[in-house]
């Protein structure tokens, strides 16, 4: 007797973002095996990232190398000027890379960290001497040759650099560290006399010894990550007087560039993830207070082999944390808008993302740095280079793992992706032989208001059009087992696309 | 006698009444002229009796703790001699203070350099070891808050620590002061000290000599009755000679009145 078809509809899947840690037969469908090159777009769907489109025309000076560090200088005059770092030199602008590396100045290495602070922009990179730029001078310069500057030391040189309280705070110095130096109230080039300090913090590690790594303010507290442990320090706008507030074990900050501030709360990658500092602080470490917990030995084994060095950002506009692991070219993107039952941010991967620098500007652009110069967060070209949106769901039993799915219809339904080409695939009981049927996603211009009304010329385009292209596929499947894994792959190259739902039609068959 | 009998006139039998007549005056010269060389004879002997008499006598005083006070006559130059000496015992206080004073002087006229830096010593001994404990307070109650690392171009350390470090370098220059201070009080005590030392060792001198006065009081009064009985005795003995005298000279003066009256009875005739 023939078997009704039963359906199995996946809407919005892997809107909880990727999970690698559950067992594939146990997992929610909401979760996704692979969802590479995507987000969790406005309505909760999985979608594919914005490319990036470079800025910069003009990279003589950067030549082959990329951009390691961005950041905007701004002074309370209004003054602004992007300033950049790679292939050993300081540059400016974002059009054309102008370097500005001081004369005489020699830089191995690109590591740097720009800080504004008091209508000056600082640069800090461990053994160099630190940078400076105003809007008075016009010229990076070496701070020991800035005119007021007093007390700069190669004790001083270090690594991180806060501006926090009303002064620089720098720590992590070749060979100290555990020494923090805080500069004189309200000058970031006095290293020397006034209220200008330092604290030894060797002592105070709960574990006995830690290394710095980062620095942190948040809610009047000056955060001092270690690389296993994280001391809190109160009061620290008398840094002469400041006290130690509390101390976590267990948890450190894999490195300076992890940390950042959403605004309520400090995020940082851990040796075992991505953490938030203030439930760390509540939960004293506990593992609950991971943010990864769903990718945690994927990061774990990607902290192991990093041998390059670590991005990250934050953006409130595009609601993500990005975390690069910029020698395996490979970015996690976690949606900050809430977490799941777990505590953990939903989590995307970028794999093959060349992203070497990030800055979030003020009026909400993404900057990216690479090797073609700075670039902006937008579009859906990676500079005119397709990359490819993956989505792939866990092993799916349907409820009942002893039976066989036939598999007879898989119907996505899909948001936008214009004349994508779009690769539907399905793999029985844990294959990695998938089977593969692909279809191209019709073509539409949507018009909108004043745009596109009349295309060139006048000639009307597409003068009513039902907005955002949804298309809906039926495709026919074969085989069977006792789970399946469905999966969606597209070369993203123009357009957006977004995953609304999966609905699979199977014949449940016989017990095995 | 015959040819002043003959200038007389006297002659014959009346020459015999004139010899005896000129014989009693004759004698009563004589016996005037031996009245004056007694008298003078006398008068030297009384003379001599009485120097003898009225010599001075040495004596000695002796107070009660043993100290004597003599006085003599040297023998030999004949000058006064005066001695005081105390008692051994006293002799050795008087040794010890006067030793004393010295040593006491000697402290005093030292620079007070070195005592002062002992002074310093013994009150940052005394003071050491609550600076110790707060220090260790202050240390614990730093490492508590995690603040044992600070260095600061305004404080050097840590504000409490600067505090704290203030407070026992304004103590230790307390202690400075104060150690400055006591050793010149010291100094001057030294010196008060050798003052009443001093003092002390001229006090079994200065007992001896006051204590004299009574015996020298006495040896004068006694003095004084030995000049009087002196005196009384040349008086007696000048009114013993006067009546030998004034007897001898009776005598005389019988045997020329008796010579003269027998002479003017001779030459009346």
């Amino acid at each position: 007797m023939a078997q009704e078809l039963r359906s199995i509809n996946l809407v919005a899947p892997a809107f909880k973002g990727i999970n690698t840690e559950d067992s594939p037969l146990a997992q929610d469908p909401s979760f996704a095996e692979t969802a590479d090159n995507a987000v969790i777009d406005k309505r909760g769907r999985i979608a594919a990232r914005k490319g990036h489109e470079v800025t910069t025309t003009n990279k003589t000076a950067l030549g082959t190398a990329a951009l390691r560090a961005i950041k905007t200088f701004r002074d309370d005059a209004g003054n602004t000027k992007v300033f950049s770092a790679g292939n050993n030199k300081i540059f400016s602008g974002t059009t054309t890379l102008v370097d500005e590396t001081p004369v005489g100045y020699t830089i191995t290495a690109d590591n740097w960290k720009m800080v504004n602070f008091n209508d000056r922009i600082y640069m800090f990179q461990r053994g160099y001497e630190p940078l400076v730029y105003d809007n008075t001078s016009a010229d990076v310069e070496a701070m020991s040759d800035h005119t007021h500057s007093t007390g700069v030391a190669s004790t001083m040189y270090g690594n991180e650099v806060l501006a926090a309280y009303g002064r620089l705070w720098t720590a992590d110095f070749a060979d100290n560290k555990s020494t923090i130096y805080w500069s004189d109230l309200l000058n970031g080039i006095h290293w020397s006399g006034g209220s200008s300090g330092s604290i030894d913090i060797s002592k105070v590690w709960p574990n006995g010894y830690d290394e710095i790594v980062s620095l942190a303010a948040h809610n009047n507290l000056l955060i001092i990550f270690g690389q296993h442990s994280i001391v809190v320090y109160e009061g620290a706008t008398s840094p002469s007087s400041m006290t130690l507030s509390d101390t976590v074990a267990g948890v450190g900050c894999v490195d300076r560039d992890t940390v950042q501030y959403t605004g309520t709360d400090v995020i940082f990658l851990s040796q075992t993830g991505l953490r938030s500092f203030g439930r760390t602080i509540q939960e004293k470490s506990m593992p609950i207070s991971s943010l990864s917990k769903t990718i945690t030995k994927d990061i774990i084994s990607l902290l192991q082999n990093e041998v390059d060095f670590y991005r990250s950002v934050y953006s409130p506009e595009e609601n993500f944390y990005l975390l690069s692991f910029v020698g395996q070219e490979t970015t996690y993107c976690f949606d900050v808008r809430g977490t799941l039952e777990d505590g953990s941010y939903r989590v995307t991967r970028w794999p093959g993302s060349l992203f070497t620098a990030y800055e979030t500007r003020r009026d909400g652009k993404l900057f990216i740095g690479t090797t073609d110069g700075i670039s902006e967060y937008k579009g859906y070209s990676d500079n005119g280079v397709k990359y490819r949106f993956k989505y792939f769901s866990p092993s799916l039993t349907f409820g009942d793992p002893s039976r066989l799915k036939i598999l007879k219809k898989i119907k996505p339904t899909l948001v936008g992706a214009n004349s994508a080409t779009v690769f539907m695939k399905f793999a029985y009981d844990f294959g990695t032989s998938f089977s593969t049927t692909e279809f191209t996603v019709g073509n539409q211009q949507p018009a909108f208001y004043n745009v596109n009304e009349f295309g060139a010329n006048s000639v009307p385009l597409s003068e009513f059009t039902g907005g955002e292209l949804t298309n809906q596929r039926s495709l026919n499947a074969v085989g069977n087992g006792t789970s399946v894994v469905v999966g969606l792959e597209s070369d993203i190259n123009g357009f957006a696309l977004s995953l609304q739902e999966i609905n699979l039609l199977a014949l449940i068959g016989k017990t095995i | 006698m015959e040819e002043l009998l003959e200038a007389l006139g006297i002659s014959g039998p009346d020459a015999l009444g004139g010899a005896a007549a000129l014989g009693l005056l004759t004698s009563a010269y004589n016996r005037l002229g031996g009245i004056g060389e007694r008298g003078q004879e006398l008068g030297a002997q009384l003379a001599e009796t009485q120097m003898g008499q009225a010599a001075f006598r040495p004596y000695t005083v002796t107070t009660a703790t043993g100290g004597q006070f003599g006085t003599q006559i040297d023998p030999v130059t004949g000058q006064l001699r005066t001695t005081m000496g105390v008692s051994p015992e006293e002799q050795a206080m008087r040794s010890q203070l006067f030793g004393g004073a010295g040593q006491f002087y000697e402290q005093a006229a030292m620079p007070t350099g070195e005592r002062e830096q002992a002074i310093f010593e013994r009150m940052r001994v005394a003071q050491r070891p609550e600076e110790e404990r707060q220090r260790l307070a202050l240390e614990e109650r730093l490492a508590g808050q995690g603040r044992l690392g600070v260095r600061t171009a305004q404080f050097g350390g840590s504000p409490e620590q600067f505090a704290l470090a203030q407070a026992q370098e304004e103590s230790r220059n307390r202690a400075m002061l104060g150690a400055m201070q006591q050793a010149q009080a010291e100094q001057q005590q030294q010196a008060g000290l050798g003052q009443q030392y001093l003092a002390g060792s001229y006090v079994p001198q200065a007992q001896l000599l006051s204590s004299i006065t009574p015996g020298m009081t006495a040896a004068g009064q006694a003095q004084q009755a030995q000049l009087y009985g002196t005196g009384l005795f040349g008086e007696a003995s000048a009114s013993g000679i006067d009546a030998l005298l004034g007897a001898a000279l009776g005598q005389a003066n019988l045997f020329g009145a008796a010579g003269t009256g027998l002479l003017a009875g001779l030459v009346g005739d």
